[in-house]
């Protein structure tokens, strides 16, 4: 035994456990939410069950199973359910999601197994998706155009309805692009000739001469705006003809205008190809949508794009700052013990918990910076912010300061390990020292910086609590880029996968219907993570290789 | 060729030489790395193209003498340097001497090869580049002139553009003399050129050197007794920080005028 314990065994055993303890809980945990994130999207079997009250009455309930769990009979039976005497010590209890919130009072049910009298799977069952109050579960009676049935049979309502949903999508997209970029694009100008306006008040040059101007111009736009708007009028008349009818569980008559139906499946009458199919399908919806009804339905999209924006915008900010802090620290500043004290003080920064730069955002950044660069330069709209109001560029900023010891850190160390003899090579080649630093020294740190930026990432993208305070929002009405000039919209708040799986989670109206998201939203963020990482480490290996250090 | 004096003491050695036939003239160099004096009271002429080498045991202040001579030394904070040397009769340590322009003359090679991690290519012109020369065809021209003179040109000129880390050591200890020859300097310091080398290697750098001395004047700090023998014209022994004895080569390891010079020499220690 003792001689086991001299030969290292057990502390290469102990190693090993603990590298591959880690190894499992990573694994683990992104199998979990991956898991439990994306069979969300799997389009389930939804059944019709028979349903048995109390009172001996039968009912039909139709739905998918969302989650199950197992009961002690005492502990149902002292919750005062009764009639299980005869039945074993566990039963099982099953969440059914049921939709049709409008018509239901909850539309996620607990059932016991045993009011459960029976359960089919019908095959023409349909479920869809609606732009306002989830999913509705039920079954088609016919397809309405003006009113009126379409004269079809039964075995051609899928084929019909699908035809009549992509009629209608076709109109809601001309009119979201009408929207979003015509008429979002007149209202821009219109703000900016108000804004110009006034601008040109306050500095008192405003003429009648330029009165008029600016008046015409937003005759001009206005004009323009009442021709796009006969437009828009036009496709939503045109999204408003088809509407089908369907019967829900109870039996009740329900028509539901086409142009409220974003999308339907028929789950117990799809081939397994035809499931993957429809997966494939949800799960590009989710990353390509903007989410709907607040944030618990629909896509995550401007929070992926918020977050990958934020986070490049804040290493483009970091790294120079970075770099050249810790060039001066490595190779200019005295070795005294300021210096040391300063690199201290600098490590310890990266101590201090992210809320508090959140506070110091919002203090520094948000109120003086923003607050001056709105006196200055965008007096005209005041009182309303323009950069004196928690944004995109804030965020990055604050990051910025948050992952700039990590960067100093790490380039540091880089500076250091390049082999002195190369440097002296340089000088004695007849260059200065800030020649030798960007010529030689530099690019060969330049693996060591990129390592600091994939930590900086890695911290930066995870990162919540500060954001809060300083430009994330629950719902951004417009990306920071779009096709107004300066394109560049870095005054605006964003969405961020972090506090999107926080909102949804926490602050969302049904937590039912969140729950799977918040599971596909953290998924999304670590992929999205792991994504910024690997692109990172590519450049840094490929950096590497070129400045291979010395093999001696 | 300069005729030197055949037998002579210290000091007195090689004051013969007139000002167009000397390179350097360092005079009365104290050198001090804080508080511990690491040279003390060097004054030597070193002939125009010639080589000249320092030997001597480990640490006794060889490697610093060199350094001094482009101003190496002035990376180490805590150096400080007394006395003059003269670079064609102006003093280097003068304070209105720019280092780089002065390390433009005074070449330097050093114990391990130093190639920088770029193309063999990009190594060789770098000193050019810093110039700010951008002429292609100068560039090319001088690339191949500098491989030529450091005999590294039929090895890599099908692979100009690899990485020069490609090279063994020996190769790339030529490619950084050839880097150094470039600049076209006016004295060439080599420390201990090949050290860190095998003998075939050894031998190519040592014919380099003999060379070399036709166009610049080659300075060399050796550890080998007999490379020294080998290849310079004139050898200074250095013991402890001091110039022991400094004389032509043949005259030094044959009749030492010092008695630690004949001990080192006969290997007695060091």
């Amino acid at each position: 035994m003792g001689k086991w314990f001299k030969s290292g065994t057990p502390w290469i055993w102990m190693t090993g456990g603990a590298v591959s303890l880690s190894l499992i809980a990573v694994i683990g945990l992104v199998l979990l939410i991956g898991w439990r994130g994306l069979s969300f999207f799997w389009p389930s079997t939804v059944y019709e069950f028979d349903m048995l009250d109390e009172q001996g009455q039968h009912y039909n309930l139709i739905g998918e199973i969302y989650d199950s769990e197992t009961v002690l009979k005492a502990q149902l039976i002292s919750a005062g359910v009764e009639g299980l005497e005869d039945k074993g010590e566990t039963l099982e209890r099953y969440l059914i999601k049921i939709g049709n919130r409008e018509y239901v009072d909850l539309d996620f049910q607990w059932i016991l197994e045993t009011i459960v009298s029976g359960k089919t799977v019908p095959k023409d069952v349909v479920v869809l998706e609606r732009t306002k109050n989830g999913n509705f579960y039920g079954y088609i009676d016919a397809i309405l155009e003006n009113g009126q049935p379409v004269a079809i049979n039964k075995t051609q309502f899928a084929s019909e309805l699908q035809k009549r949903v992509i009629r209608t999508t076709t109109f809601k997209d001309q009119e979201d692009q009408l929207l979003g970029s015509d008429i979002g694009h007149i209202n821009y100008e219109l703000e900016k000739i108000r804004l110009d306006k006034r601008k040109l008040a306050l500095d008192g040059l405003l003429t009648e001469d330029k009165i008029g101007q600016f008046d015409k111009q937003s005759q001009r736009l206005r004009d323009q705006y009442l021709v796009l708007e006969e437009q828009l009028f036009a496709y939503r008349e045109q999204a408003q003809r088809d509407s089908v009818q369907l019967r829900d569980m109870t039996g009740r008559k329900v028509i539901l205008p086409i142009s409220s139906v974003l999308d339907f499946h028929l789950p117990n009458d799809m081939t397994f190809f035809a499931k993957v199919q429809h997966w494939f399908h949800q799960v590009g919806k989710f990353i390509s949508d903007d989410p709907r009804e607040a944030n618990t339905e629909g896509g995550v999209f401007p929070a992926i794009f918020g977050t990958v924006f934020m986070v490049m915008l804040m290493a483009v900010i970091v790294t120079p700052f970075g770099v050249v802090a810790a060039i001066y620290l490595h190779e200019y500043a005295g070795k005294n013990n300021i210096t040391k004290f300063i690199r201290i003080a600098v490590i310890n920064l990266a101590g201090v918990p992210s809320i508090v730069y959140g506070v110091f955002g919002l203090g520094f950044f948000v109120y003086i910076l923003g607050g001056s660069i709105d006196e200055l330069f965008y007096p005209q709209a005041l009182p309303s912010p323009t950069f004196g109001s928690p944004g995109v560029l804030w965020c990055a900023l604050t990051l910025a300061i948050l992952t700039l010891p990590i960067v100093i850190v790490s380039t540091e160390e880089g500076l250091s390990r390049i082999p002195s003899t190369l440097r002296e090579g340089s000088l004695a080649l007849g260059a200065t020292k800030s020649e030798t630093l960007w010529r030689i020294i530099v690019p060969m740190a330049s693996p060591a910086i990129m390592t600091g930026l994939i930590l900086a990432v890695a911290r930066a993208a995870g990162e919540v609590a500060p954001l809060m305070l300083v430009g994330v929002v629950k719902m951004a009405p417009t990306l920071p880029v779009d096709g107004n000039f300066p394109y560049l919209h870095l005054e605006r708040k964003f969405m961020h996968l972090g506090f999107h799986i926080y909102d949804v989670g926490f602050q969302s109206p049904n937590v039912e219907a969140a729950r799977p998201l918040v599971y596909a939203t953290s998924f999304l963020l670590v992929t999205v993570i792991i994504g910024l990482n690997l692109a990172a480490i590519a450049i840094r290996n490929n950096l590497r290789e070129k400045y291979r250090a010395l093999e001696h | 060729m300069i005729r030197l004096a055949k037998s002579s003491t210290q000091r007195e050695v090689l004051t013969h030489l007139s000002a167009e036939q000397t390179a350097l003239e360092i005079k009365n160099l104290d050198l001090y790395y804080g508080d511990k004096q690491a040279l003390f009271d060097v004054s030597m002429k070193i002939p125009k193209g010639q080589v000249t080498a320092f030997i001597g045991p480990s640490g006794c202040g060889k490697s610093t003498l060199l350094r001094c001579i482009n101003r190496m030394n002035d990376l180490v904070d805590i150096c400080r340097v007394e006395g003059n040397i003269a670079l064609q009769g102006s003093n280097i340590y003068d304070k209105s001497v720019d280092v780089a322009a002065l390390r433009r003359r005074v070449g330097m090679v050093f114990q391990r090869p130093n190639p920088f991690p770029k193309s063999i290519y990009e190594n060789v012109i770098y000193g050019l580049r810093l110039q700010g020369i951008k002429d292609r065809r100068r560039l090319d021209e001088a690339a191949e002139n500098s491989l030529r003179s450091a005999a590294l040109w039929n090895e890599v000129k099908d692979r100009l553009h690899d990485n020069a880390f490609g090279l063994s050591g020996g190769q790339q200890q030529r490619l950084v003399i050839a880097r150094a020859v470039a600049i076209d300097p006016e004295v060439l310091l080599l420390d201990e050129p090949t050290s860190a080398l095998d003998p075939i290697s050894t031998l190519t750098i040592e014919e380099l050197i003999s060379e070399l001395k036709e166009k610049f004047t080659v300075v060399i700090v050796t550890h080998n007794m007999q490379q020294a023998a080998r290849v310079s014209d004139q050898t200074a022994f250095m013991y402890m920080g001091k110039l022991i004895e400094y004389s032509d080569t043949n005259t030094l390891f044959t009749t030492p005028t010092q008695k630690q010079t004949e001990d080192y020499i006969t290997g007695r220690y060091g």
